[in-house]
């Protein structure tokens, strides 16, 4: 007899979109590691939220109070060639509530794997058109609980994606991208065989809605290539899955949508050869079963190649 | 080499993908999977059982039928024929759906609007909370809160109308004897298992009027899904080839006379005072705390003014003879030294809860938006109603005693918790955090415990083979409380004593009834 009202949030999704991008290794940006090149990155995320969408409505919960999510995330890129990389990443995830007497939870949350191809690059005018087009998996690694929400590491269910992402880059350093993907969600498991969505279910099986996530960006690359700063829109629409009832519980089911605002900066310091400092902070903007979340990311990226590397220096960096 | 690096990795994704989304797509069932089954037996002299409410199986009277030789019979049967000879996709669809006699299907309907409706008022902006109003179901919130002890209730009213409403008419089948349609003309095409069961009045009518009446009472917004449900019902019957319109309109009237009265017990059975004004949940709180020195309290933010039913423990009794009896010796002080035990094992579980503790907490949570442990409970009977093919006056006895336990178990449960008023973990244990949402009433003693204990005991007399599985379904439910650090070990060892006695209670009344 849950009392405590619960709520999914997004940031299960950081695994399957990095939403907003971390850029220099991710899926959704307009980088590509060169052949034998590897980049690891290590990114804290602090987010949290005091007032979420129970279906449309916004309100608060005393029961919550402010909710944080922390999440650290290991990833690496690889230049299988320069024009295909493979991507990984594995983010552990710590979960609380100021208000209520529920518990959190940590741990590992969703492994992800991605092969991110260049699909067309050419020259335009003062600049350069690319197309990168990405397909990716994310599997959940441990038994954590998806049916325990907000407090839930992850969806706990495998997630397909196909992802496109067009950008045109003058030399000047000036740049603007769009990326789009559709994810293809299998079915969670929960830990109960009866559930109430907007009729009961006899089964541990939950059908999980599939999802868009979209982005534009507009970046600028300053300071000869050393320091990055981007501008984005993004959001997620879920295809599908049911609105929380007036008081009660999240559920993974949830037709999860938000719309968010950032702002991102990769400084590639001259000293430092191969490392970069990463920041980023979101804000989301208008939601639906989600949590209004406001998060700042930290991290740094180490880059070095690995094998059959050409010269470096006409990398970012 | 370049290429090798490419191939492996898209083929290993290519691979899991197609593996991991296999399953995707496939139609989660919303109802219990059965084939209508033949009777294993027919209780011919199911008439003479005693029932609950009812005087007699002859208190409620319904019209003789037209005799079987008659021109009337013979054109409702000519009528018959043609009606079940051809059927569209949607009609073989509901007569599957519906497998005659429909009872486990309107059950499932009970635990569904259960489920439903087992929400919590949201507060409002100014941290008060508003009630659900039964004279404004539809203003929210919603009318009613199916909280366990409403819903053990409703199942229970749902439950005993039908024993009773079918031991009348097994009473008028025998007595009229008119044969069933199928039975009267061999060449009506039939669509379900056939059985010498006398065709006036139709069981399954009955079985459709009963529930509408009770269902629709108990979840009053439900009034035109309820309906649908029963037309589409009682059609069934006639699409199926198994009973004639007389069949389904003296079943009909049968049924709404039955369900009339328990719906009158239902008006006076105490329940519209359970949920007390404040002032009254007050005077209870204080009278525990002179009487014993504690008091639970709601830990919410911000905070209930009033627990779930501070009087449900006043609603009147199915079949325990007084609350007071299977009353436990009560909890022990808090912060003794037996209850420091109990908190320090609270601890230590919650501490390094294992997964297999998490699964149980969850598996049998049964909380907000599920069918509560009572719902439970009737699932589990329906798979063995199922299972032993019985008729559905057999069957209904079975979920006549199941509930009508089950809501003793509840007033007995919540009669404990009001007047012990024992705080929860939460409250008695400082900085203590839960896995599970701690409910709005005081802890002792568990009511998974005693619905659960009540129902396991009730369940094991009628299915002795099965008596292991039951009780420990009904140990694990209890326990799960405890992993989910929502209850102490003493409020579901003592749950658990006083649930198995209001079991036998029933079971007394059940030895005598005639059915066994």
């Amino acid at each position: 007899m849950n009392k405590i009202l619960h709520i999914n949030i997004f940031m299960y999704l950081l695994s399957l979109a990095l939403p907003g991008g971390v850029q220099a290794q991710t899926p959704a940006d307009g980088l590509m590691m060169e052949r034998g090149q590897i980049c690891f990155a290590a990114l804290y995320t602090h987010d949290t939220w005091d007032e979420y969408w129970e279906g449309t409505l916004k309100r608060t919960n005393g029961n919550i109070g402010t909710f944080t999510r922390q999440t650290v995330m290991p990833m690496f890129a690889l230049g299988l060639s320069d024009r295909l990389n493979v991507i990984a990443a594995l983010p552990w995830v710590k979960t609380q509530a100021s208000g209520g007497q529920m518990r959190g939870v940590s741990g590992f949350q969703d492994i992800g794997l991605w092969l991110k191809g260049t699909a067309y690059q050419h020259t335009l005018g003062s600049g350069t058109l690319s197309l990168f087009g990405v397909i990716g998996l994310t599997l959940p690694t441990s038994d954590y609980l998806e049916d325990y929400a907000p407090f839930s590491i992850g969806l706990g269910c495998p997630d397909f994606s196909i992802r496109a992402t067009p950008q045109y880059q003058l030399d000047m350093g000036l740049y603007i991208r769009g990326t789009a993907a559709y994810m293809i969600r299998g079915n969670a498991t929960i830990e109960r065989d009866y559930y109430y969505t907007t009729q009961g279910i006899y089964s541990d099986v939950v059908d999980m809605p599939n999802a868009m996530s979209y982005a534009a960006t507009l970046g600028y690359w300053l300071f000869d290539y050393t320091l990055q700063v981007e501008a984005s829109y993004d959001g997620l629409n879920s295809f599908g899955g049911y609105d929380i009832r007036r008081q009660d519980a999240g559920f993974p089911s949830n037709r999860m949508n938000y719309t968010r605002a950032g702002m991102f900066i990769h400084y590639y310091p001259s000293f430092l050869p191969g490392f970069g400092i990463v920041a980023q902070g979101n804000q989301i903007l208008t939601g639906r079963n989600v949590g209004q979340s406001t998060a700042f990311t930290a991290g740094i990226t180490y880059q070095f190649g690995i094998w059959g590397t050409r010269e470096t220096a006409d990398a970012a960096n | 080499m370049k290429k090798k690096i490419i191939i492996f990795p898209t083929i290993l994704l290519a691979f899991a993908t197609l593996v991991v989304f296999q399953a995707c797509d496939e139609d989660l069932p919303s109802n219990y999977a059965f084939d209508p089954y033949e009777f294993a037996s027919l209780d011919e002299n199911g008439g003479d059982w005693l029932p609950n409410l009812l005087t007699s199986s002859a208190q409620i009277g319904i019209p003789a039928p037209t005799d079987a030789g008659s021109v009337e019979f013979q054109a409702e049967l000519a009528s018959l024929k043609s009606l079940s000879a051809q059927l569209t996709g949607e009609q073989k669809a509901a007569v599957d759906y519906w497998g005659g006699d429909g009872l486990i299907r309107w059950n499932e309907i009970a635990r569904e609007l259960s489920a439903k409706y087992n929400l919590t008022p949201a507060p409002n902006g100014d941290g008060s909370y508003p009630a659900p109003d039964p004279d404004n179901p539809g203003n929210y919130p919603l009318f009613p809160f199916a909280h366990p002890p409403y819903s053990a209730r409703a199942f229970a009213y749902w439950a005993a109308a039908q024993y009773d409403a079918l031991i009348t008419t097994w009473h008028y089948k025998y007595q009229f004897n008119r044969p069933a349609a199928f039975n009267a003309d061999g060449s009506i095409t039939t669509h379900l298992p056939l059985n010498n069961l006398p065709g006036y009045p139709s069981e399954g009518a009955v079985i459709a009027a009963v529930s509408k009446d009770i269902l629709t009472a108990m979840y009053p917004l439900e009034k035109d899904y309820i309906a649908q449900k029963a037309v589409e019902h009682q059609n069934s019957l006639m699409w199926a080839g198994m009973s004639v319109a007389s069949d389904i309109t003296g079943g009909d009237s049968l049924g709404r006379a039955v369900g009339k009265v328990f719906r009158m017990r239902a008006a006076s059975d105490g329940m519209k005072f359970a949920q007390s004004p404040r002032p009254v949940s007050d005077s209870i709180r204080d009278a525990a705390q002179a009487r014993f020195g504690w008091h639970w309290e709601n830990m919410e933010t911000p905070t209930r003014p009033v627990g779930i039913t501070p009087l449900y423990s006043k609603v009147k009794l199915w079949c325990v003879p007084n609350v007071v009896a299977v009353r436990p010796a009560g909890p022990p002080a808090p912060n003794s030294p037996e209850f420091q035990t109990a908190a320090n094992e609270l601890n230590d579980v919650l501490d390094n809860l294992t997964n297999e503790q998490r699964k149980i907490a969850n598996f049998w949570s049964d909380g907000l938006g599920t069918y509560t442990p009572p719902g439970h409970w009737n699932r589990f009977a329906c798979e063995s109603i199922v299972k032993n093919r019985y008729n559905p006056l057999r069957a209904a006895r079975v979920l006549a005693y199941l509930n009508m336990a089950m809501q003793d178990a509840g007033i007995a449960c919540w009669d404990a918790k009001y007047y012990f008023h024992y705080p929860r973990p939460i409250q008695a244990m400082p900085g203590f955090k839960t896995i599970l949402g701690t409910p709005n009433f005081p802890s002792y003693t568990s009511g998974h415990s005693m619905f659960s204990a009540a129902g396991a005991e009730v369940l094991s007399y009628i299915f002795p083979e099965e008596t292991a599985t039951f009780q420990n379904y009904s140990d694990e439910a209890a326990l799960s409380r405890l992993y989910g650090g929502i209850h102490y070990r003493f409020d579901i060892e003592d749950g658990n004593t006083s649930g198995k006695a209001v079991g036998q209670d029933a079971i007394k009344r059940m030895r005598d009834d005639g059915g066994e």
